[in-house]
């Protein structure tokens, strides 16, 4: 699933207008990579629950921010997981 | 008349219209008689809505906006984008560098700000729900946001504001320019205004409000017709205008040049009705006495009027009233603008303040198009046909707006020790 998720995050920042030319798993989302406004992370965090089913609250929203692309490919995966077992 | 205040002079333009980009460009349309109206072609939002439309340029986001910031920007703030860097540039005035940031102001206004882009994104909820609809949308088209992205760009950080104020909104911006400098509050102010209408809902309901031209689907040049006896409406049109305001000692000391003074500005509200205006035009006359009053100026020193002028029946009838009003038996020369561009609404009042700079630094005088029998309820000295030539040493713009809002604003010689040289029209 991770591949999936990290294609789908790469996709979705590509349509908002970032260069994805260099990214990676490594890349943090925040100032020392993609340097991502808040809307940007809050309109990926709305795709993401559009399409996994997985929330991010507001006050979660700034931590999101903090993670490279991997790490929010893996927060995502758990969340989903953890969704799943609940089910 | 003595000066006990700082004169305000107009040192940069920059317009986004119907008749393209580029304020002197535009301005030797006007005198050419060239109309910027046209059928809304095939794939247009207005294809088959209505029969004549304003159409400015296309612009992207990316020719004015970094690529991550452009967004669901809306149009209106696009093309308050462009005008602004045009009027800038024109101005010769990098904020920072020229101007003390702090010193600079903004205020760019629109009536509806991005309804189009905000009519998309109803749409796209309505039909694939409610992750369709993005945190984005508000910095993309609320009205504030062409002021706003104007100081992002350009590092403006002295006041901002929009006036939303519909079809004065753009007059009010430039009035509310005239008053931060002649109160001391801004060195340099970016002002204008800006309209991007062109979408069904908005077109529908002008037109269900009978305030549209129609019945010119053959000919969509003829359907602005101000003043005309056989005038039936307004055509909608989008665009942007904005002007450099700056006090003149201020534009003396970096050696730049004025275009024309802004000398004042009246405004008034009829408390009349919603959408139609005091049948006397007794608002208007207020709002162009006031303008008057604050420029030091009387009626006889006025050479030109730009007509708020709309083509509509009881619009026109109304302002000639108000003229003959202030200025008795001598009406000065009149034209109406929107005769070849539409009506940009919030963008009206700033074109038009661009207009009438021109005409005072250039001595030339566009004409209204389209007006081929002039209505007898609308007797005033009216340039048409051709442009007129001949020095104008002080010139009104009138706007007025749905909800009874009237601005009247005063231009007159630039001031500065060095003023635009009169190139183009009028040479």
């Amino acid at each position: 699933m991770s591949a999936e998720v990290e294609k789908f995050i790469i996709e979705a920042l590509e349509n908002m207008n970032y260069d994805v030319s260099e990214v990676t798993g490594d890349t943090p989302l925040g100032p020392a990579g993609l340097d991502l406004e808040s809307l940007s992370v809050a309109e990926i965090a709305i795709q993401v629950e559009d399409t996994y089913g997985v929330k991010f609250e507001e006050d979660e929203m700034e931590s999101v921010a903090l993670l490279t692309v991997s790490g929010l490919v893996k927060e995502i995966v758990d969340r989903a997981a953890a969704a799943a077992a609940a089910r | 008349m003595s000066v006990s205040h700082p004169a305000a002079v107009i040192t940069g333009l920059g317009t986004f219209t119907p008749l393209g980009r580029g304020a002197a460009d535009t301005f030797d349309a006007l005198c050419h008689g060239k109309s910027g109206l046209r059928r809304p072609p095939a794939g247009h939002l207005l294809d088959g809505t209505v029969g004549s439309a304003g159409i400015a340029p296309d612009i992207e986001a990316s020719e004015v906006l970094p690529p991550s910031e452009g967004r669901l920007v809306d149009r209106f703030a696009l093309m308050a984008l462009a005008a602004a860097d045009d009027a800038l540039a024109d101005a010769g005035l990098v904020v920072g560098r020229d101007a003390d940031p702090e010193r600079v102001a903004v205020v760019v206004s629109s009536g509806a700000g991005g309804l189009t882009t905000y009519e998309a994104q109803a749409h796209d909820r309505v039909s694939r729900g409610r992750t369709a609809v993005s945190p984005y949308l508000l910095p993309g088209m609320l009205p504030n946001m062409a002021a706003a992205r104007i100081a992002i760009k350009h590092g403006i950080r002295g006041w901002s504001s929009a006036v939303s104020t519909a079809c004065a909104a753009g007059a009010h911006a430039v009035a509310e320019a005239a008053r931060l400098i002649r109160y001391g509050e801004a060195d340099v102010v970016v002002c204008g205004g800006a309209e991007a209408p062109l979408n069904p809902t908005s077109a529908l309901a002008f037109d269900h409000a009978r305030a549209l031209a129609g019945g010119w689907d053959d000919d969509p040049e003829a359907a602005s017709r101000p003043f005309d006896r056989r005038r039936n409406g307004f055509v909608l049109a989008e665009g942007a205008g904005v002007l450099v305001v700056e006090r003149a000692d201020h534009a003396d000391a970096r050696g730049a040049a004025g275009y024309a003074d802004l000398l004042g500005w009246g405004a008034s509200t009829d408390a009349f009705k919603p959408t139609a205006p005091r049948p006397g035009g007794e608002g208007a006359a207020q709002a162009m006495r006031g303008a008057l009053r604050t420029g030091g100026l009387t009626p006889d020193e006025v050479g030109y009027i730009n007509a708020h002028g709309t083509a509509t029946k009881l619009g026109d009838v109304a302002e000639t009233r108000a003229v003959r009003a202030v200025f008795g038996d001598r009406s000065p020369a009149v034209s109406s603008t929107k005769s070849m561009t539409g009506h940009l609404l919030g963008g009206s009042g700033a074109v038009e303040a661009a207009v009438c700079a021109l005409a005072v630094s250039r001595g030339t005088l566009p004409p209204t198009h389209n007006l081929d029998e002039v209505d007898p309820a609308c007797d005033l000295d009216h340039v048409r046909g051709e442009a007129r030539r001949g020095p104008v040493a002080a010139a009104l713009s009138n706007s007025f707006a749905f909800g009874g809002h009237n601005v009247s604003l005063l231009f007159g010689t630039a001031s500065t020790r060095t003023t635009r040289q009169r190139e183009g029209e009028g040479t």
